[in-house]
């Protein structure tokens, strides 16, 4: 088993919590685009559509798959962009707006569906990190004795590092200054709460796993691309934060990301 | 003068590097040191915290490039590397978990096609009644087409480029056997062989790891012609355990299958 999880857990040192300035920089295209302060990913038009409709001096921008909303919005330069709700193409876009527009804060907002069973519909949690709970190792069993996910082990991301290293995480960081920000924010129809806000291409419903995914993730919520966006934004240093309404509506969710923009220095 | 300096600094950061033919990817260290010793002219650079070696493996301009492990490193440097590239093709390889009982250590899967695996829908299930991995429901990766504004799901994953299977089926492994087959990735070990079945029946795949599928759903996205290959590192049916050095047959038959390709 030791030697299956050495495949993806070898560990290379180096740490990149502590990226800067010229780090973004070296990332930037050729594209003329001038930079902005915020980029805002959100799944689906729904949920763009109430913010795009606000922006001044609109602009659209597309590449391959992916597509830009650029303007002025609460009297802030920022990028939209759509997700789709899966981590591939959150990561894809997340990335395309870091080197094309170099925000200086990334912000994931939508709904997601509770994995506290203290959260309630109409909560709005806020990012105090991200978990990114894809990452399973299951353990040797033969052939006709069965599959168990509630044995499965976790495993963990490997952040590429510079210098050709990685680092072993469970957590994504959330920005602290964004995240007081956060708190100051009205819930649509419950309260605010600050948790873990975990994310994969899954949709639980096994009451049985959901509880297995908090008790070895520690997530408060799951939704499509949250975690992954973090852990993108990582890669590349910039900071970020989410805002995930429970059961939300889009409409909820783009009220919440406007109140944030209004409420961000 | 200093800020005339600081000026060129600026415009050099922005500038993308020279296009390359090739956009050759690995995820470990291990999966790129073959290829990176053949390059010839070879000059390294780095996109945040993204490895890239070029130069000329066959007479083709190549990036060969340390993408990390997994979806977010993955996606994250490809975009970066084709962003700054521009790639004619990209080349996806490294070491893999068999999922078909006849491979063994250090066969290579040619992948006609390549898919994520992991994503899914439960079924809905109360508290006690457990978790049942085998009857969940896969949901296929999406990509938007601009051009009808449509979501389209890619259920089969992304095919491998008719030309390069071509010529990949004509290069020689020299440490083993090479098949054409199917790829799945996931940010997963799979070692239950019930699931191992389960996902090999389901996606027909013939060995899992944990990027070549993504990487084919951003070259599909970008219209960039794409291949995969990889080594069988580990075989649960047969009980071999990871063996990191297989990734040395892979990296050998890449350059070889580079030697091989024409003029792109």
């Amino acid at each position: 088993m030791v030697e299956h999880m050495s495949r993806r857990f070898r560990i290379f040192g180096g740490f990149i919590f502590g990226v800067i300035f010229s780090f973004r920089l070296a990332l930037a295209a050729s594209s003329s685009a001038p930079p902005v302060d915020i980029l805002l990913a959100a799944a689906s038009d729904a949920a763009l559509q109430p913010l795009i409709a606000k922006l001044e001096s609109p602009q659209i921008e597309t590449r391959a798959a992916w597509q830009f909303w650029i303007g002025t919005l609460a009297g802030k330069r920022v990028v939209l962009t759509r997700t789709e709700g899966d981590p591939l193409n959150a990561v894809a876009a997340t990335t395309l707006a870091i080197r094309r527009y170099s925000p200086k804060l990334v912000v994931t907002y939508g709904s997601a569906r509770a994995h506290d069973p203290a959260l309630r519909s109409g909560d709005l949690l806020v990012s105090e990190k991200f978990s990114a709970f894809d990452g399973l190792v299951s353990s040797v069993v033969p052939l006709d004795a069965g599959s168990d996910s509630l044995t499965w082990q976790k495993l963990p991301h490997l952040v590429a590092t510079k210098g050709e290293g990685e680092t072993a995480v469970f957590f994504f960081p959330a920005d602290a200054s964004a995240l007081a920000v956060a708190k100051t924010l009205a819930a649509p129809r419950g309260k605010v709460v600050v948790g873990v806000l975990g994310s994969a291409a899954q949709v639980n419903r096994e009451v049985d796993r959901v509880a297995w995914i908090r008790r070895e993730w520690g997530t408060s919520s799951e939704d499509g691309e949250s975690a992954h966006i973090a852990g993108c934004a990582l890669l590349l240093g910039v900071p970020v934060i989410g805002l995930r309404v429970i059961d939300g509506t889009e409409a909820e969710a783009a009220a919440v990301a406007l109140k944030f923009m209004e409420a961000s220095k | 003068m200093k800020h005339i300096v600081l000026f060129l600094v600026f415009l050099t950061a922005l500038r993308a590097a020279d296009p390359v033919d090739v956009l050759v990817q690995g995820a470990e260290n291990l999966e790129v040191q073959e290829i990176v010793a053949a390059l010839e002219g070879p000059a390294k650079i780095t996109i945040g915290p993204f490895s890239f070696w070029t130069g000329k493996i066959g007479g083709h301009p190549v990036a060969v490039q340390l993408t990390g492990q997994a979806l977010i490193n993955c996606t994250t440097s490809t975009v970066l590397g084709i962003e700054e590239f521009s790639p004619k093709l990209i080349v996806n390889q490294g070491t893999s978990g068999a999922q078909a009982p006849f491979l063994t250590l250090h066969d290579i899967i040619v992948g006609r096609r390549a898919l994520d695996y992991s994503a899914m829908i439960t079924p809905v299930r109360a508290v006690g009644q457990g978790s049942v991995a085998l009857a969940w429901t896969p949901v296929p990766q999406r990509l938007r087409d601009l051009a009808t504004g449509k979501l389209v799901a890619f259920a089969k994953g992304f095919a491998g480029d008719e030309a390069a299977l071509a010529v990949a089926m004509r290069t020689r492994n020299s440490m083993g056997r090479v098949f054409l087959g199917v790829i799945g990735s996931a940010h997963e070990v799979n070692l239950e062989l019930d699931r191992v079945r389960w996902s090999h029946e389901t996606f027909g795949m013939d060995v899992e790891e944990m990027e070549s599928g993504h990487v084919a759903a951003i070259a599909h996205a970008y219209g960039i012609r794409y291949i995969a290959f990889r080594v069988v590192s580990d075989a649960p049916y047969e009980g071999v355990p990871f063996y990191p050095l297989a990734a040395r047959a892979t990296g050998l038959f890449t350059v070889n299958f580079l030697k091989n390709l024409p003029p792109l």
